[in-house]
């Protein structure tokens, strides 16, 4: 029992404990690293409210809507060398009893979607991203030798269509008032704690500066085939 | 008499593991009545908080967790002061205990009470031996530092009688029980010389050639003098 | 060593001490199951839905109490759908509603269209109850030993086995 196999014993357990000690600390470097996102513009540019199915694998036809919006932001200040990926994305916000002719209970005060969203690798996760081989060529050579990229923070996007049309469980959502735009971010690190955008300053992680839009009605139902057409 | 098992004699654990077991053979063998009161009481506490856990195992594998949370926080605490009360128990109360026990009255009624302990990386035995009286007045204190290799051969053999010359010359109340492992006190005060157990004799007396009339042979006179003084 | 297991009490003390590492191990998690308020609060990541966030065998810990705000949209959850015994860990793309009864949709990352086909039969969306935590803590690739467990299967005899054998041999 004794002798190599102890010291092999003796070893891994070293190496477990100097491993754990040396990823607190790195998770622990995450605090004091200041932050500072912007988001500088925010904005719809289309609105357009269709019926039909949303999806392709959608069962059945409802209302959706199409939010095109410019978006300028910069959140270059979350990647350290303990980010692995930087998750964007806008959600629409409103209060559901501005939803006309809803038969929700209610309790139903507030709903709220995704409508866009992006990740964003760090230089050190681009061969985990999720991309063609000619655009992951491109991206780790845009970030060749740097641990951190700070341009990777910085989106300017105009006119940008949603990725996602979003729908209510009513089924409907024409006209409904009220409904802003948020940008959030989700900081994910190589080893430590996940965080997302704050309302208020903690330590030296500063609040979200931006990142709301002035509120907006959405409008009435366009028939179909216009809907249609304006996807295309 | 060498034990029939042999250990590797460059684990520290191992050489006092072997020479811990050895103690209650020799003193029982001895008449010495043993108490098992320590062991007894941390063997309590060890298989309660085994038993909460077992409980919480069964109720949780049969209700799930939503069922039973509150229950679980409870079984969770009540491990948690039960798992304490043993580590402090060890740590505090039997403070490496090995062996407690009455002498028989022919050779005093003493209660002893042996603490063992080793340091790391250095092969010496450490062993503390507390003594109370009849009267249940403390007596004294003997403490013996001793080179593991005064009992154990070059292959990892354990050698009783080397080992419970140690004890009886070291503790008057086994001394007395056992006059006979006692290093002669009264040369022994005197001698300057000592005569250690060399390999040589080791392996003789592993191969149990020499037998009982070795045990006079007198280690380190001058401290055991001491010692004795002391107890 | 095995001598030992002659007297009744040192046997007795051996297999204690074997049970309390066992035992302590089980009411550690259950006390971390209790302060998360989560049935299962470390969880592997079994799938490349979230990648690149979480690849396989990266170790999540989980967050089950809604002290300061209710779980919301962009909020990593695990769940479990009926009558499926698979933990799912993704994100919470939508949310109708607030309190127990809100519609929750969630979506991997790296998936590309929503859960809705995978939840159960006339399930749209899920809701408080089905999730068993959100994520709030992130240890990489520690987690890989219990995937090759699970697609090894003659390991777990193998490791358990020496595990075993190793503390029977093994005073300390």
């Amino acid at each position: 029992m004794y002798s190599s196999l102890v010291r092999i014993q003796n070893t891994f357990g070293f190496f477990t404990t100097v491993a754990f000690v040396v990823a607190a600390f790195i998770a622990a470097s995450d605090f004091v690293t200041p932050r500072a996102p912007v988001v500088n513009v925010l904005k719809t540019t289309n609105l357009q409210v269709v019926r039909g199915r949303p999806h392709y694998y959608s069962s059945k036809k409802e209302e959706y809507a199409i939010i095109k919006f410019t978006l300028d932001a910069d959140l270059s200040s979350l990647f350290t060398w303990n980010t692995k990926q930087l998750f964007v994305y806008i959600t629409a916000e409103w209060p559901s009893t501005s939803v006309s002719g809803t038969t929700l209970p209610s309790n139903v005060t507030s709903n709220q979607a995704v409508i866009w969203d992006t990740i964003i690798t760090s230089p050190s996760a681009d061969h985990l991203a999720n991309i063609g081989p000619i655009a992951l060529k491109k991206l780790r050579k845009s970030a060749a030798g740097k641990p951190i990229d700070p341009s990777r923070g910085k989106i300017t996007l105009k006119n940008q269509r949603p990725k996602y049309q979003i729908t209510h469980p009513s089924g409907k959502i024409a006209e409904t008032e009220d409904v802003t735009l948020r940008l959030h971010y989700n900081v994910q690190p190589w080893v430590g704690v996940l965080t997302w955008n704050q309302n208020a300053d903690y330590g030296l992680w500063n609040a979200l500066g931006g990142g709301l839009s002035k509120k907006f009605n959405l409008p009435a139902l366009k028939k179909k085939d216009e809907g249609k057409k304006a996807k295309a | 008499m060498a034990s029939q098992e042999k250990i590797s004699v460059y684990n520290l654990a191992d050489l006092k593991n072997t020479s811990d077991d050895a103690i209650p053979n020799y003193l029982n063998s001895l008449k010495f009545r043993q108490s098992h009161r320590l062991t007894d009481i941390r063997l309590t506490l060890g298989y309660g908080a085994l038993a909460i856990a077992a409980a919480c195992l069964g109720w949780d594998y049969k209700f799930g967790f939503d069922a039973t949370k509150y229950y679980t926080a409870a079984a969770v605490a009540l491990y948690s002061l039960l798992n304490g009360a043993l580590t402090l128990w060890i740590f505090y109360v039997e403070r490496g205990t090995i062996y407690e026990g009455t002498a028989p009255s022919s050779a005093g009624g003493d209660t002893i009470r042996i603490s063992t302990h080793t340091k790391k990386n250095v092969p010496e035995y450490n062993v503390t031996v507390e003594v109370t009286g009849k009267d249940g007045k403390k007596k004294g204190k003997v403490e013996v530092t001793k080179p593991f290799t005064e009992w154990f051969d070059a292959t990892g053999h354990f050698v009783a009688a080397p080992f419970q010359s140690v004890l009886a010359t070291a503790v008057p109340a086994v001394g007395k029980a056992d006059p006979k492992r006692v290093a002669g006190p009264k040369e022994g005060a005197a001698a300057t010389t000592t005569t250690t157990y060399t390999p040589e004799i080791l392996e003789a007396l592993a191969a149990g050639t020499l037998g009982s009339e070795t045990s006079g042979a007198e280690p380190k006179s001058g401290k055991k003098g001491e010692r004795r003084r002391k107890a | 060593m095995l001598s030992g297991m002659a007297n009744p009490r040192q046997a007795a003390a051996q297999l204690m001490n074997f049970g309390l590492i066992v035992s302590t191990a089980f009411m550690m998690w259950k006390g971390l199951s209790v302060i998360t308020d989560s049935p299962s609060p470390i969880v592997v990541v079994l799938s490349g839905s979230m990648e690149p966030a979480f690849q396989r065998g990266d170790l999540l810990f989980l967050w089950n109490r809604n002290i300061f705000s209710e779980t919301s949209v962009g909020e990593i959850v695990v769940y479990n759908v009926k009558d499926k015994d698979i933990p799912i860990v993704h994100r919470v793309v939508r949310k109708f509603g607030t309190g127990s009864k809100a519609k929750l949709l969630t979506k991997g990352d790296n998936n590309l269209s929503d859960d809705t086909e995978l939840y159960a039969r006339g399930q749209d969306y899920l809701v408080r109850k089905d999730i068993i935590g959100s994520v709030v803590g992130f240890i990489p690739f520690v987690g890989y030993v219990t995937i090759m467990l699970s697609e090894h299967p003659w390991l777990k005899p193998v490791m358990l086995g020496m595990m075993g054998l190793v503390v029977v041999l093994q005073r300390e």
